[in-house]
């Protein structure tokens, strides 16, 4: 089953087309990444896809529903680039807002709040400021807040910009957590070595998806040892 | 509209405030300081200000050998707190130390001024005995605080002469006339007629600026984002935010308003609560405008822009300073469309005049107006998908 699908998608800024004709289809339980470099469309293709910003043309649909619709908003997870915390409240602040807005009862945001914060490994930090928190730490509290909702779908764009190799590949092993677990991940990144822990990957470039599948199928066809040669490659092919 | 969520925005706010301490100490103390230097500043009576004095009364001795100068007598009433009083010989140079800032006024006693005095006052003459009196205009209210002095010190003396003369408290009145008038003095004291504006104008300018640089804060760092792609709706997110604001607004009126009635001893003739109610509905609405605002700028330092945008009309054409019938009359319209006058002149009315719901309603309805304004075109923005 398709949970995300597009057709056509585009979205032009004046003469720009940030993206263009994209069509994308994500399997439920797949860690999907879209890569390319800054400017190739990844954020653009999430912004629509979650309702931030509206196609000029083209067509999507989340989880079965056309979008934009409120319909899918519970089931949805979003991780913005920036870390997207409130700063001056606390980590358990932070996640109780996060699980009330989602129509969580008591009981069970204080439930949630043990997991996630196992999960994430902050359960020591529940009371700090989340200013007072390592960037790794905010990012890792970002995460936990996407994902108190226990969402089916859970976008993450750039998740492990700016976040220290450890951190990254412990990043990585969440995502694979959640794919056992039946949740569908789709996650922008140019860090072109981690893609490799993606079920699929999907390269973007100029706002146009260049090609699509699994990252030692792409590596295969292209003859290529690493995605960032095979993206290379794939480029060069475009031009 | 689901109230849980929208008082989970209330709480998560309410709860910035209370880790933040710096910013909920600028929140309370800056409407405080504010209150505290412009009561100060303009609140106290005039002290120490220099006038001359030109005494020509050459005095009379009464019929019944009685020496009298009456000029002296109103010279020696003259608060000493208010006056530091130099004599002048002649009207000339007191004049150009008048245009020279040296005095703030001349007061000038003619010759002939007990003796008519007395004849119209004693002998029922029709004489009238005239001060001459110049003063310095660049400060009405200062000028007016000279010439209040004079009256009372003239008072004052017409009260000891009816008494030393035996004078029957029925009798006419002395015929005395200054040179100069200005207006009816003010029976309430200056700092109660300018509390109920700068209580409001404090608040305004706290909220508006608080609430456009945590929205702006808000969407640089991607919280607004998350949650327009959570199931909370914008009126839920907007709503939340105004009520966090309206307990702010009414925490910051609660310390200002002790301070004004501890500090300068203001009488509040109206109610309390009214004047409270009136107070968290300006820092609602102002607030909203701060949501609105925020959304035209990118970051911090556009945001803190917009505020002598709107600090600078607010303060010089809400009535703050001086009533909105005395500012040029091309710009009162503008005064007219200025959310913190209509604040100011409920919170006066309240406060001074002691009004209830029944006379402020105008006043109020615009407030509510505005409030339901900004907010729901906030609310409008925040649905506009690009």
């Amino acid at each position: 089953m398709n949970v995300i699908e597009t057709k056509d998608l585009c979205k032009n800024y004046d003469e720009l087309k940030a993206v263009n004709k994209l069509n994308l289809n994500v399997r439920q339980g797949e860690v999907y990444g879209l890569l390319g470099p800054n400017g190739s469309g990844k954020t653009t293709t999430i912004k629509m896809l979650t309702g931030l910003i509206l196609a000029s043309t083209g067509s999507a649909s989340i989880l079965g529903h056309k979008i934009p619709s409120k319909l899918v908003l519970n089931d949805i997870g979003y991780m913005p680039q920036e870390t997207a915390i409130y700063l001056e409240n606390t980590v358990h602040e932070n996640i109780q807002l996060f699980g009330e807005i989602y129509g969580l009862t008591k009981a069970e945001i204080k439930v949630r709040e043990v997991e996630l914060l196992d999960f994430v490994d902050l359960s020591h930090r529940r009371n700090s400021i989340a200013s007072t928190l390592s960037g790794g730490m905010k990012h890792r509290l970002s995460l936990a807040c996407a994902m108190i909702h226990r969402p089916k779908l859970l976008f993450l764009d750039e998740p492990t910009v700016g976040v220290d190799p450890e951190l990254r590949a412990l990043f990585w092993e969440y995502f694979e957590k959640m794919a056992a677990d039946n949740i569908t991940v789709l996650i922008t990144t140019h860090y072109m070595d981690e893609a490799n822990n993606c079920t699929r990957v999907g390269l973007m470039k100029e706002g146009e998806l260049i090609a699509e599948d699994e990252p030692h199928l792409l590596m295969e066809s292209t003859g290529t040892k690493t995605l960032e040669e095979a993206f290379l490659a794939l480029a060069r092919r475009c031009d | 509209m689901n109230m849980r969520r929208t008082l989970a925005f209330t709480k998560r706010s309410l709860m910035q405030f209370r880790h933040d301490k710096r910013t909920l100490a600028f929140v309370l103390i800056m409407p405080l300081v504010m209150m505290l230097v412009f009561g100060y500043a303009f609140g106290g009576d005039p002290k120490d200000l220099d006038i001359a004095i030109i005494n020509d009364d050459m005095g009379m001795t009464t019929p019944t050998g009685m020496e009298l100068s009456f000029a002296d007598a109103i010279i020696g009433n003259l608060d000493d707190e208010t006056y530091v009083i130099h004599y002048y010989d002649d009207w000339d140079t007191a004049k150009l130390d008048l245009q020279e800032a040296e005095v703030w006024a001349i007061f000038a006693f003619p010759a002939n001024f007990t003796s008519n005095m007395f004849m119209n006052f004693a002998m029922n003459g029709t004489e009238t005995s005239i001060i001459e009196v110049d003063i310095d205009d660049s400060n009405p209210n200062l000028a007016g605080s000279l010439m209040q002095g004079l009256q009372d010190a003239l008072v004052e003396t017409q009260e000891e002469l009816m008494i030393q003369l035996n004078i029957p408290p029925d009798a006419a009145p002395m015929s005395v006339q200054t040179s100069k008038e200005y207006g009816d003095a003010m029976e309430i004291e200056f700092i109660d007629y300018f509390a109920p504006g700068i209580v409001s104008y404090s608040i305004i300018m706290v909220t508006v600026m608080i609430s456009i640089i945590l929205f702006v804060g808000e969407r640089r760092e991607g919280t607004l984002q998350r949650l327009l792609v959570s199931p909370a709706s914008e009126s839920e997110i907007v709503i939340g935010y105004a009520m966090a604001f309206g307990v702010i607004g009414l925490l910051q009126s609660i310390v200002i308003l002790s301070a004004a009635i501890l500090v300068f001893d203001i009488n509040i003739a109206g109610s309390v609560f009214l004047a409270l109610f009136v107070i968290i509905i300006l820092a609602i609405g102002h607030q909203g405008l701060g949501l609105l605002l925020s959304s035209a700028a990118k970051n911090e330092l556009q945001a803190i822009q917009f505020i002598p945008l709107i600090v600078f009309p607010s303060v010089l054409l809400a009535g703050l300073f001086w009533p909105v019938q005395s500012i040029p009359r091309i710009l009162q319209p503008l005064a007219h469309i200025i959310p913190l006058k209509y604040g100011i002149d409920a919170e006066r009315s309240i406060m001074l005049r002691g009004w209830g719901v029944a006379e402020v309603w105008p006043e109020l309805t615009i407030l509510i107006l505005f409030a339901i304004l900004t907010l729901s075109a906030t609310i409008i923005l925040l649905k506009k998908r690009q």
